[in-house]
């Protein structure tokens, strides 16, 4: 099925005139505060790639710029930008070509500014021009349908389809209002299904009398200290009159002040995806049958878009390529062409060629997509634990398909009641492996539904055992178990409030994926200042990582307690790899990393190399050898610390007890470290430059890990 | 529908990340396991049984040959020997030991061994016994002396070390106690070099006396529960020709971390993944002359310069809002960089807090590390204890390795659970259950329709009550995996074809439909209106209603020049169709290799723009 493509326009309504950068002394002016608040709205935008367009609008420009501007009229408007997908472009301009003016917006002005916008908009959506002669007096309402003019002017796309239509206006309201022809405004907005948002350096709150809602927006913004001006009084109470009337419940919902929008855009947009509805048929036995749809309900959800590798001088990524090629195991390296390789599989010690057609010929095959009911389990015999895949689908009965809904409701209310689920056989269609899986019954005030999740195979089950902890030496003492009960409670985040609800202070759900905000916020940095070292985490972010403060402060007292009746003592590990800093002298996030990774492959490489050729005895001497040179060349390389860290481990020869045919004893072995350890002390502090940093690692870990194939 | 699809590539590079993060744990070599059967070959092992019953000698081999495949998909790195013992012939490497015949040296199984012992299966196997080895006189001392120097050939280190003898004559040595006395040093040589020696005692006329002789070479039971030689020799012939076709999975932690409650009380911990998706096992790509394998090898390198690039010549980017944003490939790591790996609590809240559809992988499995902080094990006993009393789960902040975003986890209590041999079947410790964030979860728009009548929902209570299974989380094999090494075993053994797969997973129709009987019917006339199929599509098609006719509205897909270079010059040409996209190509002549939007787009801005 094709859905058509759902966006929605917006136009921002700016107010750059004279008002606007007036500020109390400390204070950063609206003018600043609206300019963050388009940029953050913007950067969102870019970032969740999203369809919805947006048309940037200024008025109490100096200039006028706006295709609606003829014989005097619709001054001190300018369309920055008509309706498009925003860009960095856009971002650019905002930080660069936004200023405030010298030209007072009047409340005439913006309500041109909405006319114009909401025209617009409807023109864009039913490709026709207005009609109308446009008016010649600078009322209100004709401005928006100017501007909207100006838009479409520039770029008509007709029949565009958007699913919604806002306009957003950022102004301090310091106008003088009148409410002439508002209803024309309003009805217009209506008919045309636009939506209209405020922005205002103020909340609602700030206007009315004493009984502010502390829980709505707190009241406490600064620039409004002196009060609302007669002008903004009488402004604001035309906004609220209109957005009432556009929408008698929650119109006042859309009144937004710079400070909260701000901290509401401070999180990236969560990334949203439309649910996809998976039809199938729920089925027990052969002759018992629910039509359902499937919807994946939660999921770990992914960044869209993967880093591409670019050239480092030119970030082209067409200069570079990737090339694999296969070469065989032989001296020359011998290559061959991909066509001429095969694959195989690993059959104990052979390996069979299984080529992919006959792999594709007798694999397993199924009839494809199902979710059939293998039988009814008790709830209490599936284990959380046990949950597999990464995804849980929630199933409905199709919205058009109410005898299914009757059915599949009959089946959710039998299991709930029973405490039951079902067994299901699950497969997404033809191509995908089945699964078993469970589906239990879910309840909610408002539907019914079942929620499928994949339960583990046999072959994924690992059955480790543990020591048991009833063990007398490991038994905690019942100061000590007292100890853990009052931390709990002391760090319980589900609490009764005084009207007896409960409030759960941290809820994961709520939590946008870090990664994600910090990743477009290191993206947003290198936008706009390329050349400069990424920023720190948020603030905002990095406490929402951590315990809540209220929890910190309360649990302080049995932490201690705890911590004094639980003696904690770090094992010395001489295994721990050292960091590169002791060892090397240097200090250096990016060295860390580098070895890190070097340890990673190198392990494996020749865990694997060493598998197989360790037990040759040439390899037994090669080791020594190496070990041996390392040796004599320590006071050349400075690498005493590195020594000692061999000597630690006791890393030493491989000796003749350990591989038949070395040709060093255990007792040469044992002195090869010895002597060593006796003339550390006169050797000389390790030199500060270290030299080929990389290799030593390597090197490091290579000697690591052949000695402890031993 | 992509969506969808794009989960399931999505899934293969989960678990392909999850054997990394594996991997990257300290991954100890402890050693392989080796196994060797000493096997008597005798007289009286070729003595077919009443009603032509297999002899014992090829039951023996059937025992092997299962005990060889499963190694093989199990764990092929694993060694396994064949041994006759009471041989005419000889051969071992020293051929110093008459009357032992080494028919496989300690070493990997593979196909060609499987082979091997199905040859002498049968009779024909029998017979083929009979020319190559012949049945002679009998010393288990110099057979346990050989497999001591099978073992001591050996370099690799071995972490578990057995020796199993089949026989079916209790008294070997018909009396001869200088070879008694022989085999008892021998084997308690053996015993002493750290290897465990098992009798899989046959079926012999009479019943098998262990007592004469076996007991004092066999190794005794580990522990009293284990009665070692009590156990009939069926059962265990029974297990062990039971086929196992699933990896065996060592266990080993893929983290040892700290789990901070607060200040500086840090608790190590291990992380064990406890259930994780198998896989098939990867293939290897051969040469196809040779079926030699090959190396890849990949390398970047410069488009105009062919020369080879180094890690400092390549940066990483990405596009966003037509901008490209290039980061170092170091930063990229770091950005995802929050801290330190380790577990931080950030509090406790009730069980019932934590949601069933708050599952987004696998859990994990932490048990304390007492080898790397020394009392971690009492305090992790006393939260484990504690939360399980209270009822609460910890709450915490997850980073599971180095440049890992966090995430959080619900670490849910495990008490330890025994079944009546008293063996573990729930360790203790915590599971730690991974939790959605925001972005996660998905905003549905449930459909709204009646609920059903408690007459419905009796009916289909009844329905249910038939259909009950005591469920358990090892009773269904992966079709799948299993055909796969079905498939590889018939291809390496030469096999006419696979062996049949039961899939496990498939309802049993028959049987469902018979246990309800009528009851389906029943529940139909009470939900579903006459003349209702569910299997057809519902009668009111929505795509036509929502269309209203679709001919008509077969999209133009022309458009004015104008306004495609205003397109072109807004860079709102996204905006347009692949087909009008495709017509615009067409009235420029451009000519587009691709058929791609964006490769639509480009070219059209190539000629435009």
């Amino acid at each position: 099925m094709c859905y058509g493509k759902q966006t929605s326009a917006s136009v921002l309504c700016m107010d750059v005139g004279f008002s606007m950068s007036n500020s109390g002394p400390g204070e950063e002016p609206p003018f600043e505060l609206a300019k963050k608040v388009i940029q953050k709205f913007v950067q969102r935008q870019v970032f969740a790639e999203s369809k919805d367009e947006l048309a940037l609008v200024l008025f109490g420009t100096d200039a006028t710029k706006n295709p609606l501007h003829r014989d005097g009229q619709y001054q001190n408007i300018t369309v920055h930008r008509h309706l498009m997908m925003p860009d960095f472009e856009l971002l650019e301009e905002i930080e660069n070509q936004i200023h405030p003016e010298n030209h007072q917006a009047d409340c005439i002005l913006l309500f041109v500014c909405m006319k114009a916008t909401s025209n617009l908009l409807l023109l864009i959506i039913t490709g026709q021009k207005p009609s109308k002669k446009l008016p010649v007096t600078l009322s209100p309402f004709i401005l928006v349908v100017t501007v909207n003019r100006l838009v479409i002017g520039i770029s008509s796309f007709r029949g565009k389809k958007y699913d919604r239509l806002n306009i957003a206006l950022l102004t301090d309201l310091n106008t003088q209002a009148s409410a002439d022809n508002l209803e024309i405004i309003i009805e217009n907005l209506k008919q045309v299904g636009i939506t209209l948002q405020f922005f205002l350096p103020f909340t609602l709150e700030d206007n009315e009398e004493g009984g502010a809602d502390p829980d709505r927006r707190g009241s406490d913004h600064p620039g409004t200290g002196k009060g609302l001006s007669r002008e903004q009084k009488s402004g604001l109470d035309m906004v609220k009159h209109i957005l009432l009337s556009l929408d008698e419940g929650e119109g006042l919902d859309e009144v937004y002040s710079f400070r909260n929008a701000l901290e509401q855009l401070y999180m990236f947009k969560r990334i949203e995806r439309r649910p996809m509805a998976w039809p199938c048929q729920l089925t027990i036995g052969s002759s018992l049958s629910i039509r359902i749809v499937g919807y994946k309900a939660v999921t770990e959800e992914k960044l869209k878009k993967s880093w591409i590798t670019v050239d480092a001088q030119t970030a082209e990524k067409e200069d570079i390529k990737r090339e694999t090629v296969y070469c065989l195991d032989d001296d020359n390296e011998t290559e061959v062409q991909k066509d001429d390789t095969i694959q195989g599989f690993r059959y104990g010690s052979d390996i069979v060629p299984f080529s992919k057609v006959d792999q594709e010929q007798m694999k397993y095959k199924h009839d494809g997509k199902c979710f059939a009911v293998l039988g009814f389990a008790k709830q209490n015999l599936v284990h959380r634990h046990q949950f597999m895949g990464n995804q849980v689908v929630k199933i409905f009965a199709p919205s058009d398909d109410e005898h299914a809904g009757v059915a599949l409701s009959a089946l959710i209310r039998a299991l709930d009641e029973l405490k039951m689920l079902a067994i299901v056989r699950y497969a997404y269609d033809r191509r995908s492996n089945p699964q078993v899986g469970a589906a239990f019954p879910c309840i909610k005030r408002d539907y019914e539904c079942l929620l499928y999740v994949q339960l583990p195979f046999t072959e994924d089950l690992r059955q480790f055992t543990f020591p048991s902890l009833d063990n007398k030496k490991l038994i905690p003492s019942d100061a000590q178990l007292s100890a853990v009960d009052s931390l709990i409670d002391s760090m319980m985040l589900v609490e009764q409030d005084e009207n007896g609800e409960q409030k759960d202070m941290l809820k994961v759900h709520h939590i946008p994926n870090p990664a994600f905000q910090r990743h477009f916020q290191c993206l947003h940095h290198r936008a706009v200042s390329p050349g400069t070292p990424l920023p720190p985490i948020e603030p905002w972010l990095k406490a929402a990582l951590e315990p809540p403060e209220v929890i910190s402060e309360r649990c302080r007292g049995s932490l201690h307690e705890t911590k004094r009746k639980f003696p904690l003592i770090e094992v010395e590990k001489k295994k721990k790899l050292k960091t590169s800093a002791q060892i090397f002298g240097k200090d250096s996030e990016e060295l860390d990393a580098k070895k890190a990774k070097a340890a990673e492959d190198e392990e494996y490489n020749l865990a694997d190399i060493a598998e197989g050729s360790v037990t040759s005895l040439e390899n037994a001497d090669l080791y020594n050898s190496y070990l041996q040179s390392l040796k004599r060349s320590i006071p050349n390389r400075g690498l005493e610390v590195f020594w000692d860290l061999l000597v630690q481990d006791s890393i030493t020869l491989i000796n003749s007890d350990e591989v038949e045919g070395s040709t060093v004893s255990k007792n040469e072995a044992n002195q090869f470290l010895v002597a060593e350890e006796k003339k550390e002390e006169t050797s000389a502090p390790p030199a500060e430059d270290t030299g080929d940093v990389d290799d030593l690692v390597s090197v490091y870990v290579d000697v690591f890990c052949v000695s402890s194939r031993f | 529908m992509a969506e969808w699809n794009a989960y399931y590539h999505n899934e293969d590079e989960d678990e392909e990340q999850e054997e990394g993060e594996q991997a990257d744990g300290t991954y100890k070599i402890t050693g392989r396991d080796s196994l060797v059967f000493l096997v008597d070959a005798s007289k009286e092992m070729f003595i077919k049984g009443e009603d032509g019953q297999p002899s014992n000698f090829d039951m023996t081999m059937q025992v092997v040959r299962s005990v060889y495949t499963s190694k093989i998909i199990s764990s092929h790195r694993d060694l396994v020997a064949l041994v006759f013992y009471g041989t005419e012939q000889s051969k071992n490497p020293r051929n110093s030991f008459k009357h032992v015949y080494v028919y496989h040296d300690l070493d990997e199984p593979g196909a060609k061994k499987v082979q091997d012992v199905d040859a002498l299966r049968g009779d024909k196997g029998a017979q083929l016994a009979a020319e190559t080895m012949g049945s002679g006189e009998t010393s288990l001392g110099d057979a346990l002396w050989c497999c001591s120097n099978l073992y001591s050939d050996i370099k690799l280190r071995l972490s578990h070390k057995r020796l199993m003898i089949f026989t079916c004559r209790d008294e070997p040595h018909s009396g001869d106690s200088t070879k008694d006395r022989q085999a008892r040093t021998k084997a308690s040589d053996l015993k002493e070099t750290g290897v465990v020696i098992d009798l899989m005692h046959l079926m012999k006329p009479g019943g098998f006396d262990a007592s004469l002789f076996f007991c004092d070479i066999v190794s005794p039971p580990d522990d009293e529960s284990e009665m070692g030689l009590q156990l009939k020799p069926s059962d265990k012939l029974e297990d062990l020709t039971k086929r196992v076709r699933a990896k065996d999975q060592k266990k080993r932690a893929m983290a040892r971390l700290k789990l901070c409650l607060g200040e500086d009380i840090n608790v190590a911990v291990g992380i064990y993944a406890t259930s994780v998706s198998a896989r098939k096992p990867g293939a290897i790509r051969l040469y196809r002359e040779t079926n030699e394998p090959v190396r890849s090898k990949t390398r970047t390198f410069h488009t105009q310069t062919g020369s080879l690039l180094l890690p400092s010549e390549i940066k990483k980017a990405q596009v966003y809002g037509k901008k490209k944003i290039v980061m170092e490939r170091d930063e990229v790591d770091v950005i995802k960089k929050f801290d330190e790996p380790g577990l931080l609590l950030i509090g406790f809240k009730s069980m019932e807090r934590l949601k069933l559809h708050h599952h987004i992988r696998a859990s994990v499995f932490l048990y304390p590390e007492e080898d790397e902080v020394k009392g971690s094990a009492c305090l992790f006993s006393a939260l484990l204890k504690k939360c399980s009393e209270k009822n609460v789960f910890a709450l915490c902040r997850f980073i599971s390795r180095r440049n890992y975003p966090p995430r959080f986890v619900a670490l849910v209590p495990q008490k330890e659970e025994f079944d009546n041999g008293k063996v573990q079947i729930t360790p203790p410790g915590f599971n730690a259950i991974f939790l959605p964030y925001a972005d996660d979860i998905r905003t549905l728009d449930p459909p709204q329709h009646p609920s059903a009548s408690q007459t419905q929902v009796d009916k289909m209570k009844e329905i249910v009550s038939k259909l009950r299974f005591k469920y358990r989380s090892d009773a269904f094999e992966n079709p799948v995996i299993q055909q796969h090494y079905r498939n590889l075993e018939a291809l390496a053994l030469d096999m006419m074809a696979p062996e049949e797969t039961e899939d496990l997973i498939m309802p049993k129709v028959e049987q469902i439909d018979s246990r309800l009987g009528p009851l389906v019917q029943e529940f139909k006339d009470l939900v579903y209106p006459a003349g209702y199929n569910p299997e057809s599509k519902p009668a009111a098609k929505r795509k036509t209603a929502e269309t209203g006719g679709g001919a008509e509205k077969k999209p133009k897909v022309e458009v004015p020049e104008d306004e495609l270079r205003a397109h072109v010059q807004n860079g709102t040409l996204g905006k347009l169709t692949v087909p009008v996209l495709k017509e615009a190509c067409k009235q420029f002549g451009v000519r587009t290799t691709g058929t791609k939007k964006q490769e639509l787009i480009e070219a059209l801005i190539a000629r435009l723009g």
